[in-house]
Formats: C-alpha cells, sequence, structure tokens
C-alpha cells in the first residue's frame, strides 16, 4: 500500500517520562484515520512530535517515502505535512483571505527574492482559483474579505483548516478541530473531514468527540499511556475490550 | 495595509510639507533640528520596520547608528576614501555587525530580546570608548569631511539647508523602501510574524530568516542615518550612542504611530523637538518628558496617528448623521 504518512516506532522521552513508546501506524492517500485515547495517553505528543514542533526521541516518520523526522517544522510543512491548532490559532489583523494566501506560501510557484518584494496582495492566478476553492469548501467564501478578529469562534477553527489546506499537503493533522462546537458546527465540520479525505488528503483526526470520529473515520488508533492499544475500524475499536477498559468505558 | 489613494495623496503633502519647511524657518537652529528630525526619520523607519511590523522591540538601533558613523569616518580619515563611498558603505559594515547580533538574539522572544538588543548596544558603546587607538574614545573623532568639494564644489553641503535636502532625499528613499517591503508578499510575513509567530511556522515559512532581513534592514537604516549625522556634525563621540537614544527610536516609533508608514516620522520629529519646547521647565524637562510618554502609551496606544484616524473617523460619521 502507498503511505501518505508512515510512522515507525516513534518514540518522545520527556525527562525520564515516555509520552511515547514505540508508535507505529499508516495513513494511506485519502484515508482518515482517527487518534484516540484518554488525557495524557500522548496524542498531543504525536501531532506535536509529527508536526516537528520538538524532535523525536526515537523512530522513524516518513511522507510519502521520504523521512522527515530530522527536518524542523516549516520543512515538514513544505515536503507535505501540516496541522491544526487544539485552540484556535488565527492572524487577527488579517482578512480570512490573507491568512489562507499566507498558509499557501509554501505551495507558491513564484519565488526567489524578486517575487518576495512584489505587492504582497498579488497572487498567481491558478493560486486565487485555488484558494477561492478551498474557502467554499471550509464555508468560508462568504467572510473572505472579513477581518479575522471579526469572524466566530467556530468559523476560526473552519479558518485553520482552510489554511493548512492551502499548502495542498499530503497529510494533514487535526488536534481536537471540533473543541467548542456545537452539534451544527460539528456536522459541518464532518462534511469537511470526509471531503479532504475524497480530495485525497490524508488525515489524522485527534478528538474526543466519540460519535465524530465513528462517523468520518475509515480506522481509529487508540493510544494508552503512550503506546498504541488497539487499530482498527469504527466497528471494530468499538468492540475491543481493552479500548472499553481504557477509554471508552461502558456507556460506548 | 495597502497603498490606497488617500494614502498616496498623505504622502505627498507631508513631502511637500517638507520641502517647503526651511524657507518658513529664519532661526538656523531649528534648521539645524529639522535637519537632526529626518536622520532621526531613516532610524525611526528601520525600528518601525523590527518593532511595529515584526514586533520585536530591538534597543539597539544607536549602536548601530555608531557603528555607521564611525565605520564613515574611519574609512574616510584613514584610508582617504571619498564621502559618497563611505556613507554607502556604513549600511553594509552595519549589516555584518546586525547578522552577527540577530542570529542568536532572534532565538528569543519580547522582553529577552529587548534586553538581548540592550546589551549589545551596551558592548557598542564600551568597544567605542575603550577601543581608544582606533576611535579616540571619549574625545571623538573629529574633522569629519562634508560630502562634495566644499565650498567652491557645485553643492555647498556645509550650508544647513543644502544638507536638509540632501537628508530629506534619503529620508524619502529609505521610506519609500519601508513602504514597498512591509506592502510586499515579505511584508506580510514579517507582520504575520507580530500577529502569531507559531503559526508563521506551521504554514511551513522559517520565521528566523524574516525575523533576521527585518532585524538587518532596520540596522542598515540605522548604520546610514549614523554616516549622514557623521558628516553633518563633523564630530561624533560615544556618547551620542548610548541605550538613551536607542530609546528615543523605540519612543519615536510608539509616539508616531507603529506600524504605519507616517508614524515614524511624525515620531521622530516629536522626539527631536519636543525636549526642545521643554526647556522652559529646565530641571523638570526630563520629568514631563516622561510623563508625556507614559500618557502617551495610555491614552493613544496606537500613537499619534491612530489618533487623528480616529478623530476623522469620527468627524466623518458626526457629518454622516
Amino acid at each position: 500500500m502507498d503511505l501518505a504518512l508512515d510512522v515507525r516506532d516513534l518514540g518522545k522521552t520527556f525527562g525520564g517520562v515516555k509520552a511515547l513508546d514505540g508508535l507505529s501506524f499508516g495513513i494511506a492517500r485519502g484515508e482518515v484515520m482517527g487518534l484516540i485515547g484518554p488525557n495524557g495517553s500522548g496524542k498531543s505528543t504525536t501531532v506535536n512530535t509529527l508536526a516537528g514542533v520538538f524532535p523525536a526521541t526515537s523512530g522513524e516518520i516518513r511522507l510519502r517515502g521520504k523521512p522527515v523526522h530530522h527536518l524542523p517544522e516549516y520543512a515538514r510543512v513544505q515536503a507535505g505535512l501540516t496541522r491544526t491548532f487544539q485552540t484556535a490559532s488565527v492572524f487577527p489583523e488579517f482578512t480570512v483571505r490573507e491568512q489562507v494566501l499566507l498558509g499557501a506560501e509554501p505551495a507558491r510557484t513564484r519565488r526567489g527574492v524578486w517575487s518576495m518584494l512584489r505587492s504582497g496582495a498579488r497572487m498567481e492566478p491558478e493560486l486565487r482559483g485555488r484558494l477561492d476553492e478551498i474557502l467554499q469548501l471550509t464555508g468560508l467564501a462568504d467572510l473572505a474579505d472579513t477581518r479575522i478578529e471579526e469572524v466566530s469562534a467556530a468559523d476560526q477553527r473552519f479558518l485553520m483548516i482552510a489554511t493548512a489546506l492551502a499548502a495542498d499537503p499530503a497529510v494533514i493533522l487535526l488536534d481536537e478541530p471540533a473543541a467548542g462546537m456545537v452539534s451544527h458546527e460539528r456536522d459541518r465540520l464532518s462534511h469537511l473531514i470526509l471531503a479532504l479525505g475524497a480530495r485525497g488528503h490524508a488525515v489524522l483526526v485527534i478528538e474526543h468527540h466519540m460519535s465524530l470520529i465513528m462517523k468520518v473515520c475509515d480506522r481509529i488508533t487508540v493510544l494508552n499511556f503512550g503506546e498504541k492499544i488497539a487499530e482498527g475500524t469504527p466497528r471494530e475499536i468499538r468492540s475491543d475490550q481493552r479500548v472499553v477498559d481504557a477509554y471508552l468505558g461502558e456507556a460506548a | 495595509m495597502t497603498l490606497t489613494r488617500k494614502n498616496g495623496l498623505l504622502y505627498l503633502a507631508i513631502l511637500a510639507g517638507l520641502i517647503v519647511l526651511p524657507s518658513f524657518i529664519s532661526t538656523k537652529y531649528y534648521i539645524h533640528l529639522s535637519v537632526l528630525a529626518l536622520i532621526w526619520v531613516i532610524v525611526a523607519q528601520g525600528q518601525n520596520l523590527i518593532q511595529g511590523f515584526t514586533g520585536y522591540v530591538s534597543i539597539a538601533q544607536a549602536g548601530f547608528m555608531g557603528i555607521g558613523a564611525y565605520g564613515t569616518a574611519l574609512l574616510g580619515l584613514n584610508f582617504g576614501l571619498p564621502v559618497w563611498l563611505t556613507i554607502l558603505s556604513a549600511p553594509l559594515i552595519t549589516a555584518l555587525f546586525a547578522l552577527v547580533a540577530g542570529y542568536p538574539s532572534l532565538r528569543v522572544k519580547g522582553h529577552y530580546f529587548a534586553i538581548v538588543t540592550l546589551a549589545f548596544n551596551m558592548v557598542i558603546f564600551i568597544v567605542l570608548l575603550n577601543l581608544t587607538d582606533l576611535t579616540n574614545g571619549e574625545a571623538g573623532l573629529m574633522g569629519i569631511p562634508k560630502p562634495g568639494a566644499g565650498k567652491d564644489g557645485a553643492i555647498n553641503f556645509a550650508d544647513r539647508t543644502t544638507y536638509y535636502y540632501f537628508v530629506l532625499i534619503a529620508a524619502t528613499g529609505v521610506t519609500a523602501l519601508t513602504a514597498l517591503i512591509v506592502n510586499s508578499r515579505l511584508g506580510r510575513v514579517l507582520v504575520a510574524i507580530r500577529q502569531n509567530e507559531t503559526l508563521v511556522g506551521a504554514a511551513g515559512l522559517a520565521a528566523w530568516k524574516y525575523k533576521l532581513f527585518a532585524f538587518v534592514v532596520s540596522a542598515m537604516f540605522a548604520g546610514f542615518a549614523g554616516a549622514l549625522y557623521a558628516h553633518y556634525q563633523s564630530f561624533i563621540n560615544p556618547e551620542i550612542f548610548t541605550i538613551a537614544q536607542s530609546m528615543d527610536a523605540v519612543l519615536a516609533v510608539i509616539l508616531g504611530g507603529s506600524g504605519t508608514i507616517t508614524g515614524p516620522i511624525i515620531g521622530a520629529f516629536a522626539i527631536v523637538f519636543l525636549p526642545e519646547y521643554l526647556r522652559f521647565a529646565d530641571s523638570f524637562r526630563l520629568v514631563i518628558y516622561g510623563l508625556i510618554l507614559i500618557l502617551a502609551t495610555i491614552f493613544m496606544p496606537r500613537g499619534i496617528v491612530g489618533l487623528a484616524s480616529d478623530a476623522l473617523g469620527l468627524l466623518k460619521k458626526r457629518r454622516a448623521r
């Protein structure tokens, strides 16, 4: 299978604490993978280690077959791995379109000193079309020219996804994308995540909201104490006794 | 912030005002202050690039002015190079120092960055003071030549008004360059760094490269201003390149309007003229000066430019009603 993201034996220790221990999984092109587990199980550490916020202690991360674990954060983005944050992270003084345009920087064809000194509003025509499509997809087309500080918290979260999409990544990491969302916003989000898979992105979703996870994921990886305790389809995960004991509980 | 027609007209009006200014001033001393103010416009535009647009408060501009001033003076006095060449070399020499100072110091943020740059300014001051073989220490350097061929040349740079126009051209050029940078794709990244540096990294941009660019360019402006100062006064000593003057650059940006193009122009004139008008207060001068600055940061956080645009907006609203 052609993996967009291939994680092998990933380990991360903070001081003496093993936050991640021998984590391996792969996500294919167009696949949506869920990452769940109780608080402190290593989900955020996984995202931050994959994104390159801090280096992995051990293991390999391959993006479309190429190792990226030695690269700094920005270089991993350029290689095709983008992310969103748990809390809304935006440029409040920019308009929605301006932020998405900045997210597209790694994918821009015109580089070099002179094109960097040309007007900031100017863009390649094909890029304009692509950004419009992303704004449409994320439901932000009507807000394109609104200053971000005036945009609702939920739309700011969709904007993070739009920004992550602008670089045209192979892999997108969504770190608790539904946090703080109400039910109709979660519906909009689940449609979007499914659309991301349909567009051919490999998606990793970290989420506490189980019905969302069960709805959008092709497969789910379950973490507990930094180790993978299960991997499978939503149906398999729901009936896995170890997962129920560690995380889902009787209610699920 | 894009270059709208209204902004363009405002810039032209300011430029026109500065062109005719000398004909309204009869006192030579005020021409002198205006030359200094224009030199400070160059420093303040650089300060604004790193502080106002990129969001990193650097307290080293006077140190960089010192490097530029001593650079141009020493090249001229020791090697007999022509003035135009040494003035143009000054920002390049300053850039080298800024690269070395900026690379490690831009790893830290906020107050830490300010303190690191402040320390760098102190180091420059101490070196200028103690490297007496080269800098002549506290006594400073004298007899720094003026540009041009003196009184017999086509342009007499010894004349204050002439030098005023010379510096006005330089300040206009630097301001135009700043406007070009901040309105460019690169400028968008700088403004993005000020707003959310973490997200800039997550957007696949190596923030440190952009920060270093802004820091080096701001230092080059200061070095250039220092060179213009040295050739204007014909005398420099370490006293004029201390942290106090670097703070003036910080204040010029805050007072005028951080992150705007007109702000540093107004701020530069304010920090040069304000202390003069407070002379009547004698020893209370610095107290009043300080008070004005505290009040300014509390009541007009976006500076004079911000206050003016608020007032204009209010006026328009009234008229609309």
